[in-house]
């Protein structure tokens, strides 16, 4: 108990353009709870994947119980007992719990799979964590509460000694916490060392033991829980000079164009009411998850609304469709631009045509002189590195596509510009032309919103930031309020969620 | 060649989809060329408009699949769609009926079955597969119903010899400008067709639904109705087909149009439509039709039995596909 099983020093790790890990060090002992925490981007992932052996090219030293790790890779690694119990759930949802425990690893019987033994096998760890749950039983009947189970009984199964835990009860209910939490203090103390990686500070409390801090890929520090208040964690994960230049232009705040009032869609999206006036950016921060691009997608139409209403102009509109929303002057960039954004395999003069044909022709038919003249003028506007605007679009760069999809957007005399992560992925010569245009809209008088996980972007573009956090609005402040630690509060402020004080074990 | 004809062909080379389709014209007339050289009559003008009219159905069934296809979907019903509207409008021929009236009842009822598959794989978002299966067994049995499980007699029986071979010359045996007119009426479908994947709204539509059905509907495409405008082009395709039969044989078939849904895949698939949605044109469509006819009618030129000429076009339809994917991977 309590001796050191993993230790890595001096990790660096890069990725083409991006310092991802900048000499890192990271300590596990047996028997405890190491909480791993940092903003959006501070490197957390990156380093854990190292550890799983996900991750192979990096410099520094991996000691897993002592002996130096070389040349891990994921099948290595889960022999040294390191095991991922992931946010988003890796499971068959079609096999049963006993087959998913022993996916990859079947065991043999005389002439097929033993299926019997596999069960009794899951059944014994099962019981032994005191979960409720039938071998048979297919996994995905189960709720993600119960799927998690299964996770870590399939990380007891190959004996993982070394769990890490990302986010683990972001889709979880008090309950499923508490019954979570039991069976993390359990695991301690049969000696298990636990990464626990989680934005939910005041949940640390009921059984983090130490804390360790990141931020832009750099250690910051690590110290026992008992010794840190919440104010001090926050104010290390965000303690950043904010050293990017931000184009800023003053105008003056007209009326108001955009209101949302009452929004409600699914679990990511209560009861969301903000309004944009003319003159201003809004930026929407918040931690990953907290239910900004959900908001986006339901205003925009995308996905169903539960309740809500949307004003545009002082005019109530309709919106239950992407078609709905572009017919009232509303457009959304969506935040991932392969999936939603563009179509690939088209040309870009197909992409920039689509949500503009009525500009462009008549009766249903393309005038190509002006379709021409449109796609001119965006690759002019925007800059875009192209020879022609017949290339697949997916051939382009990320910072050029993003401008394509940027671009076909405005065109239209839109009333309100949605962006969700406007400069994820793009270079920075791109992100600055992105920012002089959404500077060059908010001078139009158009309402412009964006989403950004980025801080320094939020608060060096953003006249009003809006702060949310699992699925609600928890703050607003002006720019001239907002600070990092300020926003950062507000986007961790988690509704109690009466986790029972019963650790008395 | 002076610089602005220079641009504009690169313009025109840089089309996408017309590598493909002009990889297929390039074998079309190196097929046309080698059959013949081994057999001179091959380049005989009745030969040549044989080949027309042959070519024509497979046209017009490529742009029925084309159409699904470049959605990303798939029309099994096709060959059931092309029965239905060959038994329905000799049918009713047969009893009597105006040929004008026939051939329009039976056009409303291809209409609604390509109405159902468009329905049940846009709306209902059934897999296309599953859901044109069903639509293809029901039109099928549909034909088989029709005149009572039989095929039926001679259209001449009903509205008489006068009205019967005018129909007949009007769909298969007449000609204008010295070419059958089955060819001009593919032709024309074809080219309307060819408008409005190329220059229409809903031409955009259909390709960037095939493209990323996502990122089209946030552009604010209507998805469903796309996919159903395109199972009812492909009903309308049949349509014209089914009555092509009905002329040709001067009679209604029941088994009419089998297979003619794997046609139009082949058809598509030789001139570089991709059954996976977002790519091809229907000039491919039209390069992939002429090619194969070509091939068969060379192969029939030189004494070739159908067992020959099946296996070589399933080489063909393989090999163009493989030829696409291994230049695809080159980049």
């Amino acid at each position: 108990m309590n001796e050191v099983i993993v230790s890595m020093t001096d990790i660096c790790k890069s990725f083409p353009g991006v310092k991802a890990l900048d000499h890192v060090n990271f300590e596990l002992r047996s028997g405890e709870v190491m909480a791993l925490i940092g903003e959006n981007g501070a490197g957390k992932s990156t380093l854990m994947k190292i550890l799983s052996g996900v991750y192979t090219k990096y410099s520094g030293t991996v000691k897993i119980n002592g002996d130096v790790c070389e040349d891990l890779n994921p099948k290595k690694a889960q022999q040294l007992g390191v095991a991922i119990i992931h946010q988003e759930l890796n499971m068959c949802k079609h096999l049963s719990v006993a087959e998913n425990i022993y996916l990859g690893r079947e065991l043999r019987g005389k002439f097929c799979i033993d299926n019997r033994t596999m069960e009794a096998e899951a059944q014994k760890i099962l019981d032994e964590l005191g979960i409720n749950i039938k071998p048979w039983e297919s996994v995905g009947n189960l709720p993600v509460s119960k799927q998690q189970m299964v996770e870590i009984a399939k990380a007891l199964s190959i004996n993982a000694k070394i769990m890490i835990m990302d986010e683990p009860t972001s889709a979880l209910t008090s309950k499923e916490i508490d019954e979570l939490f039991r069976i993390i203090r359990k695991l301690k103390k049969e000696g298990h060392g636990i990464v626990y990686i989680s934005h939910r500070l005041e949940e640390f409390q009921h059984i983090v033991d130490r804390v360790t801090i990141m931020r832009d890929g750099q250690y910051i520090m690590s110290g026992d829980f008992k010794e840190l208040t919440m104010d001090k964690m926050i104010s290390y994960m965000v303690g950043r000079e904010i050293k990017e230049k931000f184009p800023r232009v003053q105008c003056e705040k007209g009326k108001k164009i955009f209101e949302v009032r009452n929004l409600n869609a699914g679990k990511m999206v209560r009861d969301i009411n903000f309004s944009v006036y003319e003159g201003e950016i809004v930026g929407f921060a918040g931690l990953m998850g907290a239910g900004r691009t959900e908001t986006t997608r339901a205003i925009f139409g995308v996905d169903p609304k539960e309740s809500g209403e949307i004003y545009v102009d002082g005019k109530e509109v309709k919106i239950n469709c992407p078609r709905d929303a572009i017919r009232n002057g509303v457009v959304l960039a969506p935040e991932d631009r392969k999936k939603d954004g563009l179509c690939t395999k088209l040309s870009i003069r197909h992409n920039m045509a689509l949500p503009n044909l009525d500009l462009i022709g008549k009766h249903g038919i393309v005038n190509s002189a002006k379709e021409e003249k449109l796609c001119e003028k965006i690759v002019k506007n925007f800059q875009i590195k192209t020879p022609n605007v017949e290339i697949d679009s997916g051939n382009l760069s990320g910072g050029n596509q993003q401008k394509v999809v940027v671009g076909k957007w405005l065109a239209r005399n839109s009333r309100v510009v949605i962006f969700d992560e406007p400069t994820r992925g793009i270079d920075v010569g791109a992100k600055v032309e992105i920012y002089n245009l959404m500077n060059q809209l908010k001078k139009q008088g158009i309402a412009v919103m964006f989403v950004s996980s980025e801080m320094p972007e939020v608060m060096g573009l953003a006249d009003r930031i809006i702060v949310m956090c699992d699925g609600r609005i928890t703050g607003e402040l002006t720019a001239a309020e907002a600070t990092q630690d300020s926003i950062l509060k507000m986007a961790t402020a988690f509704k109690n969620k009466n986790i029972s004080d019963s650790e008395g074990e | 060649m002076n610089r602005k004809e220079q641009t504009a062909l690169k313009k025109f080379l840089s089309i996408r989809g017309m590598g493909a389709a002009l990889t297929a014209f390039a074998g079309l007339i190196i097929i046309y060329i080698v059959f013949g050289i081994i057999n001179p009559s091959v380049f005989s003008g009745q030969n040549i408009i044989n080949l027309l009219r042959s070519m024509s159905k497979y046209l017009l069934v490529g742009v029925a699949q084309s159409y699904v296809m470049i959605t990303g979907n798939v029309d099994l019903s096709i060959g059931s769609v092309v029965a239905v509207s060959a038994m329905i409008s000799a049918t009713l021929m047969t009893k009597g009926m105006t040929p004008v009236l026939a051939c329009l009842i039976a056009l409303v009822c291809c209409l609604a079955l390509g109405v159902i598959s468009g329905v049940l794989v846009g709306k209902f978002k059934l897999p296309p597969f599953i859901a044109t299966l069903g639509t293809m067994f029901v039109g099928r049995g549909i034909s088989y119903m029709v005149n009572g499980n039989r095929n039926t007699d001679a259209l001449a029986t009903g509205i008489g010899k006068e009205a019967a071979d005018r129909f007949s010359n009007i769909f298969y045996y007449g000609k204008t400008f010295g070419v059958y007119n089955t060819f001009w009426l593919a032709l024309i479908v074809f080219l309307i067709f060819f408008f409005i994947m190329s220059k229409t709204f809903t031409g955009r539509h259909i390709y960037a639904v095939g493209s990323n059905v996502d990122a089209a509907r946030l552009s604010g495409v209507d998805v469903v109705k796309t996919t159903i405008k395109v199972y009812v082009v492909s009903s309308v395709c049949c349509w014209i087909v089914g009555l092509i039969l009905c002329a040709q044989a001067g009679m209604g078939n029941m088994e009419a149009g089998n297979m003619y849904e794997m046609y139009g895949v082949a058809s598509g698939v030789i001139g570089g439509v991709s059954p996976l949605g977002g790519a091809g044109i229907l000039l491919g469509t039209f390069a992939g039709a002429g090619l194969w006819q070509t091939l068969e009618n060379g192969l029939n030129m030189i004494g070739a039995q159908v067992g020959m000429q099946r296996i070589v076009i399933g080489v063909i339809v393989v090999g163009a596909v493989l030829l696409s994917e291994l230049r695809a991977h080159k980049k």
